[in-house]
């Protein structure tokens, strides 16, 4: 598979090589190079959308930020292109932190309101700040195409249009199989997930929608230089609806995909210009027809008919794999993990989950926390792992404080966890999904995820070396290339521990796990957690099913109506009065003394 | 002094028509997790049919129904056939693109059936201006704030005291658990949706007789009107009038004072500050993740 993209690399650069030789007149190749412009926004535009799944409908807005900066930095300041357009590029990338960061956080859908708006803000700026912008009549007089002061030909520009689109495509391309394309598709099909295995989604919806920024930033500049003339009527909501259409017609998610749908796009408005008002009726129709008939796009329907017909092997080598036992062992001096949580309170309004709940997970142990329903367990789960914030109490791990850290870093201390309703990245493979738990131990910055640097690709060879070796601890080898959604329910929650694993935790937290397993898979994992606890992970369990306790948990904490009522050996709290009560009601004798009294 | 009053009543109407869109938004979102993008739409739906009906020798009062009952069909349709197939994936892209793209296509539509131009909507409520403390004003401007207000007291009281009001709090809280209970939760959604589309008709021939109809006069409405819902709090409903009857009269003290487009650029990035202060929103609660 990876053959054929590479295969695209060299046809692309082909096709980009010979379209100058053969392009007949001026107009055909000017029309051309604003497609390699269309072409960078399509393709960081796919970072976003195709791999974290927000959408912008204000790339048009970007695209003219873009273009008054370059145009400005040239016109009043004398910069050449290149320098213009690295300012651009700069300005439209701080534009998208500040844009991103406060929206995405709360909610995805905001981003695209947000960026409308900011179209609209950019718009009104550009006619209103006449002394930098020139107001509606626009700026003209931007010099032809220099670098460094000397002017160059029009086959020169083209020359570094073609280069730009070219290492934008291969860029992302790289960007999209490192740790940040897995981080953003992984918090694009479950935040709580992404979260809990140490990813910071806000970051990385931030980092690419900035991806996006930049690149339309970069376009812009260069279109202003190809236009020598810009105005704030240019840039058009309709236009930042087309960009979006060219990355979801051609293929969202998909490496060629933008290329193809901003070629479509470039040209089809030439066609149904005859149409007059049609035109934008067809750009709906267009859209809801993507939408429906074709979801993946022209590339991403192709590449999904080649892996039907060229399906790729299923399971993985389990001698590539490094043992769990290697790849997991903690130093000697790190010692086993102590959870300790005191006076843990959660109210959710008028409701208390939990009431001054405290519990100790000694190093090294298994400890099940057991309860009725609504007793809390879920609560208190939550609340360790950084989901719901208590109301009071503070918690730790080995004497760092975990209280009021959000849930991503809480994982990065070194506390892992599985979900009650499985929560697996269902369109990633299950490898991918052990992967994105190793995330957080690879060291590489985005620079080396750009150009993939050697000290890249020995990280993610290691990675995967791991992955597949606990992929082997769980029993799920044969399945590494199958997508997560597709395997049976038992098999899921095994890969969840085995993904929770990957981050090499110290204390690890599975929440009832055994729901809804068969009595076999019942006590194959019976034989897990007590593998799991030698590697020197202690294991904070909450279960119901009352054989598994007591046959591998060390310790019994009891819940009930959010206090803990009990917690000691299984087998002493088995025989507690408290405990039978909780879960049976009261005893007959204690029932017959109260009548009496 | 009566150019302070003209601005805060003036701003008061333009800002009842945000909180009824903003409205709409807070009761699509609430019961569906999902919008109509294309809802400004309605707003253009409403009163371009209202001045079709007019032209066509209706009386204006069946003409304005028949706007709104056309705009909640529309909401209707939308929901079914834009949004519901898009609901249960994981990202929000789907229903987006739909709407928008409806949108695009209505809009269009439109513009073929009635022109490229403006048209005012004659009603009585613009005949004759009143004078309050020196600023002259339409009744009709008046009316709008008080509708927003009765339609927000309205749809607390309908959660509160009917049946399918307490259907949609319920699906709004838990969907899996109102289906157990019985709800049908798609025709709750259905209903949401409607009458969400019904505001914003209804919105869109409230404020016709004052600015111009035409068939781009919703899309910034639309717009404003889910920047004054991100303002409030969509969760809020309360909050979102609050806020838009706030935004309404910013921007014309802003665009009194500054510029029209002054007025764009501080009305958008006050969203922006909000939202970077109050994530939730002025007024919005946060939404527990369940996890």
């Amino acid at each position: 598979m990876r053959h054929l993209t590479s295969l695209g690399f060299v046809v692309f650069a082909a096709i980009l090589v010979a379209v100058p030789l053969t392009a007949g007149n001026e107009y055909e190749l000017r029309l051309f190079m604003l497609f390699l412009i269309y072409g960078v926004i399509a393709v960081g535009l796919n970072v976003l959308v195709g791999l974290t799944g927000l959408v912008s409908l204000g790339q048009a807005g970007l695209f003219a930020l873009g273009s008054y900066t370059g145009a400005i930095l040239a016109v009043r300041l004398g910069f050449d292109m290149l320098s213009a357009s690295i300012g651009a590029a700069v300005v439209s990338g701080a534009f998208g932190v500040l844009l991103a960061y406060p929206t995405v956080r709360v909610r995805g859908v905001y981003l695209a309101v947000v960026t409308i708006a900011f179209g609209i803000i950019v718009e009104n700026v550009a006619i209103e700040w006449q002394s930098l912008t020139g107001g509606t009549t626009g700026l003209s007089s931007i010099p032809r195409p220099n670098i460094f002061g000397y002017r160059i030909s029009g086959f020169a520009f083209y020359g570094v249009l073609a280069v730009t689109l070219f290492l934008a495509t291969l860029a992302t391309y790289n960007l999209k199989r490192s740790r940040y394309g897995r981080a953003m598709l992984a918090v694009s099909q479950s935040e709580t997930a992404a979260r809990a295995l140490g990813v910071n989604a806000t970051a990385v919806r931030t980092l690419a929608f900035v991806v996006a920024s930049v690149t339309a930033g970069i376009a812009g500049s260069f279109y202003a230089f190809l236009n020598s003339y810009i105005s704030p009527d240019i840039f058009t909501f309709a236009d930042s609806v087309r960009f979006l259409l060219m990355v979801i017609l051609g293929g969202a998610a998909s490496t060629f995909g933008p290329v193809i749908g901003a070629y479509i796009l470039t040209y089809l408005p030439e066609f149904l210009q005859q149409f007059q008002l049609w035109q934008k009726f067809a750009y709906g129709a267009l859209l809801l027809v993507v939408m429906f008939a074709l979801p993946r796009g022209i590339v991403g329907t192709l590449w999904m008919l080649v892996q039907r017909l060229n399906p790729e092997k299923r399971e993985a080598d389990p001698a590539e794999g490094i043992s769990a036992e290697q790849s997991l062992r903690h130093d000697v001096r790190d010692g086993e993990a102590e959870l300790v949580a005191r006076d843990l309170t959660v109210r959710f309004g008028g409701l208390t989950a939990l009431s001054k709940a405290s519990l100790r997970v000694k190093p090294g142990e298994v400890h099940a926390l057991i309860g009725p329903n609504g007793a809390g367990k879920s609560t208190f789960v939550n609340t360790i792992s950084g989901f719901y914030k208590p109301t009071e109490g503070e918690f730790e791990l080995d004497g760092i404080q975990l209280t009021g850290k959000r849930s991503h870093e809480i994982a990065r201390i070194g506390l892992a966890r599985t979900f009650q309703n499985t929560e697996l990245f269902g369109e990633l493979t299950v490898l991918e999904n052990v992967l994105v738990g190793y995330q957080q131990r690879l060291t590489y910055g985005i620079a080396d995820a750009l150009l993939r640097t050697p000290r890249l690709r020995r990280e993610e060879r290691e990675s995967r070396r791991a992955a597949i070796g606990l992929l082997t601890f769980v029993g799920l080898d044969a399945y590494a290339n199958e997508q997560a959604r597709f395997l049976p329910f038992g098999l899921q929650r095994r890969l969840e521990i085995a993904r929770a694993l990957a981050a090499k935790p110290r204390l690890l937290l599975l929440d009832e796990p055994a729901a809804g397993l068969t009595t076999q898979e019942i006590d194959a994992l019976e034989e897990m957690i007590r593998r799991i606890a030698a590697l020197g992970i202690s294991v904070l369990l909450i279960e119901h099913h009352v054989e598994l306790i007591m046959a591998v948990a060390d310790t019994v904490t009891v819940l009930d109506y959010g206090q803990v009522i009990a917690s000691d050996t299984p087998a002493i709290v088995q025989e507690d009065p408290r405990v039978i009560e909780a879960y049976f009601g009261a005893s007959l004798d204690a029932a017959k003394t109260e009548d009496v009294a | 002094m009566s150019t302070f009053i003209q601005y805060t009543l003036s701003g008061l109407a333009i800002g009842g028509i945000y909180a009824l869109v903003a409205l709409g938004f807070h009761i699509m979102w609430t019961a569906a997790k999902a919008v109509n993008f294309a809802h400004g739409d309605t707003l253009m739906i409403g009163a371009v049919l209202a001045v079709l009906g007019v032209d066509a020798g209706l009386p204006l009062w069946l003409a304005c129904l028949l706007g709104v009952a056309a705009g909640a069909l529309f909401g209707i349709l939308l929901e079914r056939f834009a949004v519901r197939p898009f609901t249960g994936g994981t990202t929000s892209i789907g229903w987006m693109l739909t709407t928008i793209a409806v949108g695009i296509m209505i809009e269009s539509l439109a513009t073929m059936q009635f022109g490229g131009f403006s048209r005012p909507l004659p009603s009585p409520g613009v005949e004759k201006a009143v004078h309050i403390m020196g600023a002259g004003i339409y009744p009709q401007e008046l009316l709008i704030p008080l509708v927003a207000i009765l339609a927000m007291v309205g749809l607390k009281f309908m959660q509160k005291h009917t049946l399918v009001g307490r259907a949609m709090q319920a699906v709004a809280h838990d969907k899996r658990a109102a289906a157990l209970m019985g709800i049908n939760v798609n025709r709750i959604v259905a209903f949401s949706f409607g009458l969400a589309a019904l505001f914003g008709a209804a919105a869109g021939i409230l404020v016709a007789p004052v600015i111009q109809v035409s068939a781009t006069m919703g899309t910034l409405l639309g717009l404003k009107g889910f920047a004054v819902a991100i303002i409030g709090g969509i969760t809020s409903a309360p909050g979102v009038v609050i806020a838009g009857l706030l935004f309404g009269v910013m921007e014309k003290f802003v665009e009194g004072y500054i510029s029209t487009a002054a007025r764009e650029i501080i009305g958008f990035s006050s969203m922006i500050l909000v939202l970077l202060v109050f994530p939730q929103g002025l007024f919005g609660k946060r939404e527990v993740l369940k996890v």
